[in-house]
């Protein structure tokens, strides 16, 4: 895997490599409201190579999640761009302006179709089965036909070892089999870029190794990843690289190991030995 | 006891031939009140919720007035009223059916609007993220569950669709009430008449009522939280309070 440094200058020139390169992102929260605004991301440039996996570890209120959802324009960056297999898009939205407006939408679309994002809370539909979840993005955003669509849930089911329950509702699975299930959903789209939000925080400590489980097989597998989590073991183990998040900057990057194992910003070394005590 | 009054049930049985047309329109009017509010009431709380501000302020304005009148006074300004500075004469049907839809048309609204609200934002942003347009993300996920959350109050509003019907007897429809106020002006049994009547409102609105709760239960097992019924905003109800006796 390429050594890369994360410094727009020297992305110009190996763009190739780059699945996502997200480059000076701003994001400010209740924006206008001087009494209540909050500046989440102050700067931030992050970048992953194909089939790398890049870990963002970081205080809670950091910014790691927001940074994920401007990477897929859930939550588009103020100021900065996000450039995904070589196109490039803003948070600035043609509004008025149609013909611009639908080359927009039309952007947006390709990224969200092929950038997988795993949430905290699973974020699945509990009104469809299991294998409908599974099922409508291929249906509804890539237009496969019922019964293609059908077979790739099912074998994404099968894959992540759901299988036998295509037909349950999400009510009736626990919390460790719906974010199973959230992960073949994200991953019937057939996406070159993972995201994972925190996706073992909410669950019961005794199903978080399996998910973990699940990310590093999808790790081995080639997927490019970015994992926002706590599990540092996870993050040595997996991770190709590694960001430190504070205060809506990136404190520190560096390969996975030697940044957790030593870590050279205070701010890191004060995370971590609280994290890992 | 004893009363000073002799009973005359046989004027109901006589009678119930009218009696049945009359719940037929009754049924007729509250039908299609239902339909058309169910219908229209969607369609201004998605305007209501729409990222455009000029839509929100209309639609908002339309519930506020539309809930600040009672049924009476539409009744009466879009048969009497609107008839006289439009020169448009609606039959008494179709006057009937626009101040029913007018009224609950905004009721509605607020009962989507407080279940679109319920729906976790999460809901969306899956879908959104699954690469979903806009327009189909409400279509396949966010409609459907709000719809499961607000149908039980949905169902309601019929309840309240066909008692308040009633009000159309006030300009000469022939509804059940209306019979039944025509009858007692004829046979002179008003306790009979409007007893037999009574009675059937009750029983009318005891089996919309089964029906309703029978769907809250059927539905609530598979929407967000797994306690649909719960996460119901239930608004008050309103009352009529001026129910005109006869006219």
């Amino acid at each position: 895997m390429p050594e890369l440094s994360a410094e727009p200058e020297a992305l110009a020139g190996i763009a190739g490599g780059w699945i996502v390169v997200a480059e000076g992102i701003h994001k400010t929260f209740n924006r206008g409201h001087a009494d209540r605004e909050v500046r989440v991301l102050r700067g931030v440039d992050v970048s992953v190579a194909k089939g790398d996996v890049l870990v963002v570890i970081g205080p809670s209120g950091s910014g790691k999640s927001t940074l994920l959802r401007c990477i897929n324009f859930l939550g588009p960056p103020d100021e900065g761009s996000v450039t995904f297999l070589g196109r490039t898009l803003t948070g600035a939205v043609p509004r008025f302006r149609p013909a611009e407006r639908m080359r927009y939408e039309r952007e947006l679309r390709f990224f969200r179709t092929h950038i997988g994002i795993v949430f905290q809370h699973f974020n699945l539909f509990p009104h469809m089965t299991a294998a409908d979840n599974v099922a409508l993005g291929p249906t509804r955003a890539l237009g496969l036909s019922r019964s293609q669509a059908r077979e790739r849930s099912v074998a994404e089911l099968e894959r992540v070892g759901m299988g036998e329950k295509a037909n349950a509702y999400p009510s009736q699975l626990s919390g460790g089999q719906k974010q199973r299930v959230a992960i073949a959903r994200a991953l019937a789209m057939r996406p070159q870029l993972m995201l994972f939000d925190e996706a073992t925080s909410a669950l019961d400590p005794e199903l978080i190794g399996g998910i973990l489980e699940e990310m590093k097989r999808l790790a081995e597998s080639g997927m490019t990843m970015i994992v926002v989590t706590h599990e540092m073991g996870f993050a040595r183990e997996v991770g190709d690289r590694v960001v430190f998040m504070d205060e809506g900057r990136v404190v520190e990057e560096g390969p996975a190991r030697s940044l957790i194992d030593n870590p050279q910003n205070e701010r890191t070394q004060a995370f971590l030995s609280a994290i890992l005590s | 006891m004893t009363f000073a009054y002799v009973f005359q049930w046989e004027i109901v049985s006589e009678s119930a031939g009218a009696l049945a047309h009359g719940l037929r329109l009754t049924l007729e009017l509250s039908a299609l009140a239902f339909a058309l509010s169910l219908v229209l009431g969607l369609a201004v709380a998605v305007a209501r919720l729409a990222p455009f501000r000029p839509l929100n302020v209309l639609a908002y304005v339309y519930t506020q007035v539309f809930r600040a009148l009672s049924l009476y006074i539409y009744v009466l300004f879009i048969y009497f009223g609107i008839a006289a500075i439009f020169g448009i004469n609606f039959g008494p049907f179709a006057a009937g059916v626009v101040a029913l839809t007018l009224l609950n048309t905004a009721y509605m609204a607020e009962i989507y609007r407080a279940a679109l609200l319920s729906i976790e934002p999460g809901q969306r942003e899956a879908a959104l993220a699954l690469g979903l347009p806009h327009s189909r993300s409400f279509a396949s996920v966010i409609f459907p569950q709000a719809f499961r959350t607000a149908l039980p109050s949905l169902v309601n509003q019929l309840v309240d669709i066909v008692k308040d019907s009633s009000v159309v007897a006030v300009i000469g429809l022939l509804d059940l009430m209306g019979t039944t106020i025509d009858l007692v002006n004829n046979r002179h049994a008003p306790f009979e008449l409007y007893t037999a009547t009574a009675v059937t409102y009750v029983a009318l609105i005891l089996v919309l009522s089964a029906l309703a709760a029978l769907l809250e239960r059927r539905l609530a097992r598979h929407v967000s939280g797994g306690s649909a019924g719960g996460r119901v905003a239930r608004l008050p109800r309103r009352r009529f309070a001026d129910h005109p006796g006869g006219a």
